[in-house]
C-alpha cells in the first residue's frame, strides 16, 4: 500500500513537471505555423531576454531624470526593432534608459526579412506584446489598423520636421518616421573625374551630367572605352554600371526603387498623394523605365541571361572599382567604407546623383523617404503606452539617444532635435541636402504605396527577367506593372473589409 | 501488477498525453478554427465562414490558378522524386550488401548528405548549378523546368542515402534459407530478385515510399533556398505557397490557414491510400 502511494506521488510529480515545462511556451505554440517564425526569433529573443533587467531592483529616486523630459511612468517598453544592424546599439540604449529611470525596456530584433512573421507572433502575446513596432507604409498601417495608437499629440510627431514623413491612416497618425533615407545613382567620383579629362569625353565635368540623355551617353561611352580608361588611369574597370541582379537579394533595387520614378511622376500628374497612390495606374512613364533599365543592362558586364542567378555582387563590383555607377542608397555608405570588406573606394570617391528619368531632369533630386516608422501599440495598457511615449521622447531629445541614433546607428533622423553634432555625417546626405538647397525636388518614395508589395514585385521581376533574357516581351512587363497593380489593389481593398 | 496497470494507466499516459495535447492536438484544432476566421494575430480573430476557402481558387471574382499550379507541380515533383529515390536507393543498397570492399565507407558517404540541413544544402547546390548553367547562359530559375530538375536533384541527393540505409537493413533481413533454397531450385539472379528479395522487402518498400511521398509533399526548406518559387511563382511547391499566402499578402492570413487545412487533408488521404495499397501486398515471414 505504501509502495503504491509513493508511486502515485512520483508519477504525479513527473506529470506536473512535464506540464509546467510545456506551459510556458504553449501560448506561442498555438500559432498556426510558427516553425519558421520560431527559428527566426529564438536567437533574438534570447538576446533580448538577457538584456532585460529586473526593473524592481532599481530604486525609484528619479531626481536624476532631466527636468524637461517626460515622466517615464511605471509601465514597460518593448521595442520590436526592424533593422538588424542596429540591434546592439538599441540594446545598449535600452540598458542606459533602464539604469537611468528604472523603466524596463526590452528590445527584440527580427531577423532580416522576417519582420512580418515575427511581428505577427509577438503581437499575439497580449500584455507581453511589443509596445513599439515598425510600419513600412500605408499598407502596413491598414494591416495593423487595430493596433496603432494615434500619435497626433505625441512629442514624436511634434518634433518631426517634415510632417509628410508620418504615416496617416484612417484619420490618425498611425506611425512616425524615425529616420529617412535617400537613393539614387552612386558614382565613383575619382574615376568619373578622370574620364572627364580624356580626349573626346562626352562631358568635361561631372556637373554636366544633368539629364538622362547625358548620363546614357556617358555610360555608353565609358562602357565602350574600358580598356582605354584602364590603360590611361590604371583603373580596373570592367563596366560602366554595376550588375543589375534580378535575384531576390537585389531585384528590389529595380522593382522597388527604380519603379518609384514612373509611379511618382504618374501620381504627380494625377494629383494624388505621392506616397499613398491610387487604385489603378496607366504606366505613362514605363517607356522611361524601360530606357533606364536597358541602359543598366547594356552598360554592364553581366550576362543579361543570368541576372537572376544571384551570382553577381553589385556592391563588390562598385567597391573594387570595377564599375563607375551603382544604383543604391545612402545605407551603402557604411558597407562601402567598412575596412573589413576590403573595398578600394574611400569616402572621398563617393557621390550620388539622381536617377535621371527623362521627365523633369532639370528639377529632379534624389529619392528621399523611409520605410522605417515607429508605431505604438494601442492595445497595450495605458501605463505601458505612457512609458513608451516617454521612452521615445527620451530617445530623440536626450544626448545619449541622439548620439546612438546619429553616430552609432548612422541614421539620419527627421526630428528638429537633431542639430549640430547630431546632424548626419553621411556624404550621400550632404549631396541630398545640397540638391535640396539648390531647389531640386526630392522624389518621394512612391513605392511605399504598392499594394501587396511582395506579390506585385515578384510578378514584375519575373516579367523583367523574361524580357531581359529574351524569353518575354516588354508588354509582359507593362502588364505585370499596370494590370498587376490594379489586381493587387483590389485584393488589398477586399482584405480590408 | 497486471491489475494496477489496468487501473492506473491513465496516470502513466498523462505526461505524454499532455505534451501531445498541448503540442499537437490543441494547435491543430485551433488552426482549423482559424481557417474560418479573418485574423491578424492568432488571438484576434473574426468569424467569416467559408470565405477563406473560396478565396483559395477564386480571387477577385476570377479563377486563380496559382494554387492549382503549385498543386500539380508538387504532385509531379513528388511522383518523380519518389520513383528516383526508391529505385536508386534500392540499387545502391543491393550493391552495398554484396560484401564488396569498403562497403561501410560507401554507406557512410551515401548517408552523409542527409546530415546537412536543407537550407545549407540548397545554397551550396545553388552555387554549383548556377556556375555550371552560366556556361549555357541559363540559371536555375530560368524556367520552371530548370527549377524543377534542380529541386529533384537536390532532394534525391539528400534522401537517397537515408532510404538506402533502410533498404540495406531490409535486404540483410531477407532469410538466407529462402535464398539458398531458391538457388538449389535453380533460380538465376533475376528470378532471385523478383521472386524472393522484392516480395520479402515489401514492408521496407512501404516505409520508404511513405517517407518519400510525404517528404515530397511537405518540402519547404530546399524550395525556399534553391528557387524561392522563382521564376514568378512557378516553382512554388505547396508548402511554400501556403507560407507566402500567410505572410506575403495583407489580410490573407486566414486563406493561408485554409490552404494549410486542405493541404493536411490531402496529404493524409494520399498517405492512407498509399499505405493501404502497399500493405496489401506484404507477406508475413
Amino acid at each position: 500500500m505504501k509502495k503504491k502511494t509513493v508511486t502515485i506521488v512520483l508519477t504525479a510529480a513527473m506529470a506536473a513537471a512535464m506540464l509546467a515545462g510545456c506551459g510556458s511556451s504553449s501560448s506561442s505554440d498555438t500559432a498556426a505555423s510558427t516553425a519558421a517564425t520560431e527559428a527566426a526569433t529564438t536567437a533574438a529573443t534570447e538576446a533580448a531576454a538577457a538584456e532585460t533587467t529586473e526593473a524592481a531592483a532599481t530604486d525609484t529616486t528619479e531626481a536624476a531624470a532631466t527636468s524637461d523630459s517626460m515622466d517615464p511612468g511605471t509601465g514597460k517598453v518593448y521595442l520590436l526593432n526592424f533593422k538588424p544592424e542596429t540591434d546592439e546599439a538599441w540594446q545598449d540604449l535600452a540598458q542606459t534608459y533602464t539604469d537611468e529611470t528604472g523603466v524596463d525596456v526590452q528590445v527584440l530584433t527580427a531577423a532580416d526579412g522576417q519582420y512580418n512573421t515575427t511581428l505577427q507572433s509577438e503581437m499575439a502575446k497580449g500584455s507581453d506584446a511589443p509596445t513599439i513596432f515598425n510600419l513600412g507604409s500605408a499598407t502596413d498601417a491598414q494591416t495593423w489598423d487595430d493596433y496603432t495608437y494615434d500619435l497626433k499629440d505625441s512629442s514624436l510627431y511634434n518634433h518631426l520636421t517634415d510632417k509628410s514623413l508620418a504615416v496617416e491612416y484612417n484619420g490618425k497618425i498611425a506611425a512616425v518616421a524615425n529616420c529617412y533615407e535617400c537613393f539614387g545613382i552612386i558614382y565613383n567620383k575619382t574615376i568619373l573625374d578622370d574620364y572627364c579629362t580624356m580626349d573626346n569625353a562626352v562631358v568635361s565635368s561631372v556637373d554636366e551630367i544633368n539629364s538622362f540623355d547625358t548620363l546614357k551617353a556617358v555610360a555608353d561611352d565609358i562602357n565602350s572605352r574600358i580598356d582605354e580608361i584602364n590603360e590611361q588611369f590604371g583603373t580596373s574597370l570592367t563596366e560602366a554600371f554595376a550588375s543589375a541582379g534580378l535575384d531576390d537579394g537585389s531585384s528590389w533595387r529595380f522593382s522597388g526603387h527604380l519603379a518609384t520614378l514612373p509611379l511618382y511622376y504618374e501620381f504627380k500628374d494625377d494629383g494624388v498623394d505621392t506616397t499613398a497612390g491610387e487604385p489603378t495606374i496607366k504606366g505613362t512613364y514605363l517607356d522611361n523605365y524601360k530606357a533606364v533599365w536597358d541602359m543598366y543592362v547594356a552598360d554592364s558586364a553581366a550576362d543579361p541571361k543570368t541576372l537572376a542567378s544571384g551570382s553577381y555582387n553589385a556592391e563588390e563590383e562598385f567597391g573594387l572599382g570595377e564599375a563607375v555607377f551603382y544604383q543604391n542608397g545612402d545605407w551603402e555608405y557604411s558597407a562601402l567604407t567598412n575596412p573589413d570588406n576590403g573595398y578600394e573606394v574611400t569616402a572621398d570617391d563617393l557621390g550620388m546623383m539622381p536617377i535621371y528619368f527623362g521627365v523633369d531632369d532639370a528639377n529632379e533630386g534624389l529619392c528621399v523617404g523611409t520605410e522605417n516608422h515607429w508605431a505604438v501599440n494601442s492595445q497595450a495598457s495605458e501605463e505601458d503606452i505612457q512609458s513608451t511615449l516617454a521612452f521615445l521622447d527620451w530617445v530623440i531629445t536626450s544626448d545619449e539617444g541622439r548620439d546612438a541614433i546619429t553616430n552609432t546607428m548612422g541614421l539620419t533622423a527627421p526630428f528638429d532635435t537633431f542639430t549640430g553634432d547630431y546632424a548626419s555625417s553621411n556624404p550621400f546626405f550632404q549631396d541630398a541636402n545640397a540638391m535640396m538647397a539648390d531647389g531640386k525636388t526630392s522624389v518621394a518614395w512612391s513605392f511605399n504605396a504598392t499594394p501587396n508589395v511582395d506579390d506585385w514585385r515578384a510578378d514584375v521581376v519575373s516579367a523583367l527577367t523574361a524580357y531581359t533574357d529574351g524569353s518575354g516581351t516588354w508588354d509582359d512587363v507593362k502588364t505585370a506593372f499596370v494590370d498587376g497593380w490594379a489586381t493587387q489593389w483590389k485584393l488589398k481593398e477586399e482584405a480590408a473589409q | 501488477m497486471q491489475k494496477s496497470i489496468r487501473k492506473y494507466w491513465p496516470l502513466f499516459v498523462l505526461p505524454t498525453m499532455a505534451a501531445f495535447l498541448i503540442g499537437f492536438i490543441i494547435p491543430f484544432c485551433y488552426g482549423i478554427f482559424l481557417s474560418f476566421c479573418k485574423f491578424t494575430t492568432v488571438t484576434d480573430w473574426k468569424w467569416v465562414g467559408f470565405q477563406n476557402y473560396t478565396k483559395i481558387f477564386f480571387v477577385a471574382g476570377k479563377l486563380d490558378t496559382t494554387s492549382l499550379h503549385s498543386l500539380w507541380y508538387t504532385t509531379l515533383f513528388t511522383v518523380v522524386t519518389m520513383a528516383i529515390i526508391n529505385v536508386a536507393a534500392f540499387a545502391i543498397a543491393m550493391a552495398l550488401t554484396k560484401g564488396i570492399r569498403g562497403t561501410n565507407f560507401f554507406r557512410t558517404c551515401f548517408f552523409l548528405p542527409n546530415l546537412i540541413g536543407g537550407i545549407v544544402l540548397s545554397y551550396i547546390w545553388l552555387m554549383i548549378f548556377n556556375s555550371i548553367l552560366s556556361n549555357y547562359s541559363m540559371t536555375i530559375v530560368s524556367t520552371q523546368w530548370t527549377a524543377f530538375w534542380g529541386l529533384v536533384a537536390v532532394v534525391c541527393w539528400q534522401q537517397i542515402g537515408y532510404m538506402m540505409i533502410i533498404y540495406v537493413a531490409g535486404i540483410q533481413n531477407v532469410s538466407a534459407d529462402l535464398i539458398e533454397a531458391a538457388k538449389i531450385d535453380g533460380a538465376n539472379n533475376r528470378q532471385l530478385l523478383t521472386n524472393i528479395i522484392l516480395p520479402s522487402l515489401r514492408p521496407t518498400i512501404t516505409v520508404c515510399t511513405f517517407l518519400t511521398l510525404t517528404n515530397g509533399f511537405k518540402l519547404f526548406d530546399q524550395n525556399l533556398a534553391l528557387t524561392g518559387g522563382n521564376p514568378g511563382k512557378q516553382s512554388e511547391l505547396l508548402a511554400l505557397n501556403i507560407y507566402n499566402t500567410m505572410y506575403g499578402k495583407t489580410g490573407w492570413q486566414g486563406v493561408g490557414q485554409a490552404k494549410a487545412v486542405i493541404f493536411f487533408i490531402l496529404v493524409a488521404i494520399i498517405s492512407l491510400i498509399q499505405n493501404k495499397v502497399s500493405r496489401s501486398g506484404e507477406v508475413e515471414q
